[in-house]
């Protein structure tokens, strides 16, 4: 089979096609634009000198008393009653914000955080903070208070475990009362009865709002998000998104080293 | 339909792979350059939106087991984008028919705003702020069903390519007053 060139003429049928078709394309192109404006936001505001009022406050050279005023000091933390694992002492906090229905999130947690754990938080190099920023969905503040629920008896991270496992897609009714009650009754040694009254009266309602805040007042947008600190709150350092491995690494480094 | 359908697919097998010759052995480093760096660059944007490729502060790319499908999908539609694109220039460039822009362009929009909210990336906030309760809705369900969006954006993809394939293998609207075929065709 044998092709040539020839001259092609633009038909009458052809040019009403065009025509029909051109709101079509006006309308992929402003697509494009869009995106394209909208996702630049992303890559492109990496501003170190946006105003980030905590992160100014850890680092106010006249703050001798550091630990006692700084909201990312592993002590301020943990009196909060934010959930936490790892040696208390260790010199470097990764405070995690996250969200139970982020598939992002659960990236994170079944490959990075696991990494994390095996290298610095086995040895008491590091202690891992976790943060509510429930922005996912609508159903993602009833997780969060669920699972804050869940840390006055100590079983934080095997709810935070159990939500994860059994992540569905946002918003779908996985993060129903019943399921959160239900994964709650899987902990071995839970008081249900305390749970259960923690979460109807939305005990921690104040204590999200308050991570969110600080999330805010970080400037994160987005989830996982996570702030590596010195154990005095000093020194920090942002990661957004679910960053892997070596970017942790490098992170620990220089906040270490500084 | 069914045997029409049968016999399209068949015909596709032997048409295909002329129309592919006919593009790639015209100019073999003008069209493969461009499948090249379209396959690339769209290769990197869906990555980038994937959260499986970083620049900053390293560079650095993996594939975690929640990604594989989503990267295999990211290879074929970025695959496909090249040849398409690269086709749709053979098209301009050997000839003054129009070329399918809306399915070029819907097929490759869908790739990428499906995968760019897929992640919990600026994006999704962005939407959320903006629309509140709605764009909490809308960028959830693009979460959720970002692998049949991409499958959809494949899809159209494909039909570009068997569309852009006939322009090249069955053009036939010649300026020829002779064949009286074509006499209402030049007026």
């Amino acid at each position: 089979m044998k092709f040539e060139r020839n001259n092609f003429h633009l038909d009458n049928e052809n040019l009403q096609a065009d025509k029909k078709n051109f709101p079509l394309t006006l309308i992929a192109f402003s697509f494009l634009a869009i995106t394209v404006f909208i996702s630049s936001f992303g890559f492109f505001d990496n501003n170190p000198t946006r105003s980030m009022n905590v992160l100014a406050q850890t680092q106010e050279p006249g703050n001798n008393n550091v630990t006692d005023n700084n909201p990312l000091a592993l002590s301020t933390l943990i009196k909060q009653g934010s959930p936490f694992y790892g040696n208390e002492t260790a010199p470097i906090t990764i405070i995690d914000f996250s969200d139970f229905q982020c598939p992002m999130c659960k990236r994170h947690v079944d490959n990075t955080e696991q990494q994390i754990n095996s290298t610095y938080i086995q040895n008491g190099d590091v202690a891992y903070v976790f943060k509510h920023l429930p922005n996912r969905g609508l159903d993602s503040m009833q997780a969060a208070l669920a699972a804050q629920c869940t840390n006055d008896q100590e079983k934080f991270w095997e709810y935070y475990n159990i939500l994860y496992e059994n992540q569905g897609q946002i918003d779908s009714g996985w993060v129903s009362t019943e399921n959160l009650k239900k994964y709650a009754s899987q902990i071995k040694g839970i008081d249900l009865i305390e749970f259960n009254s923690c979460y109807d009266t939305k005990k921690y309602e104040e204590h999200v709002q308050s991570d969110i805040s600080l999330a805010n007042s970080l400037g994160f947008t987005e989830t996982p998000s996570f702030i590596i600190v010195k154990n005095d709150g000093s020194n920090p350092q942002k990661i957004e998104g679910p960053k892997p491995f070596p970017v942790f690494q490098l992170e620990i480094e220089k906040v270490n080293s500084e | 339909m069914k045997n029409n359908i049968y016999s399209s697919v068949k015909e596709l097998r032997t048409t295909l792979p002329i129309a592919l010759k006919l593009v790639y052995l015209s100019n073999p480093v003008l069209y493969t350059g461009i499948s090249v760096i379209v396959f690339s660059s769209f290769w990197i944007i869906f990555n980038i939106f994937d959260q499986l490729l970083f620049f900053s502060p390293i560079l650095y790319f993996y594939v975690p087991d929640d990604a594989q499908i989503g990267f295999v999908i990211t290879n074929i539609s970025a695959a496909l984008l090249g040849i398409v694109m690269s086709m749709n220039i053979y098209v301009i460039r050997t000839s003054k028919l129009r070329i399918n822009k809306s399915s070029l362009l819907s097929g490759s929009l869908l790739g990428i705003v499906s995968s760019a909210c897929a992640s919990c990336s600026s994006i999704g906030f962005l939407i959320i702020s903006t629309f509140g309760g709605a764009g909490i809705i809308a960028t959830g369900f693009l979460t959720n069903y970002q692998i049949p969006l991409r499958l959809l954006s494949i899809v159209i993809m494909i039909w570009a390519l068997y569309v852009v394939h006939n322009k090249i293998t069955k053009s036939c609207l010649l300026n020829n007053s002779d064949n009286p075929k074509n006499k209402s065709n030049t007026k």
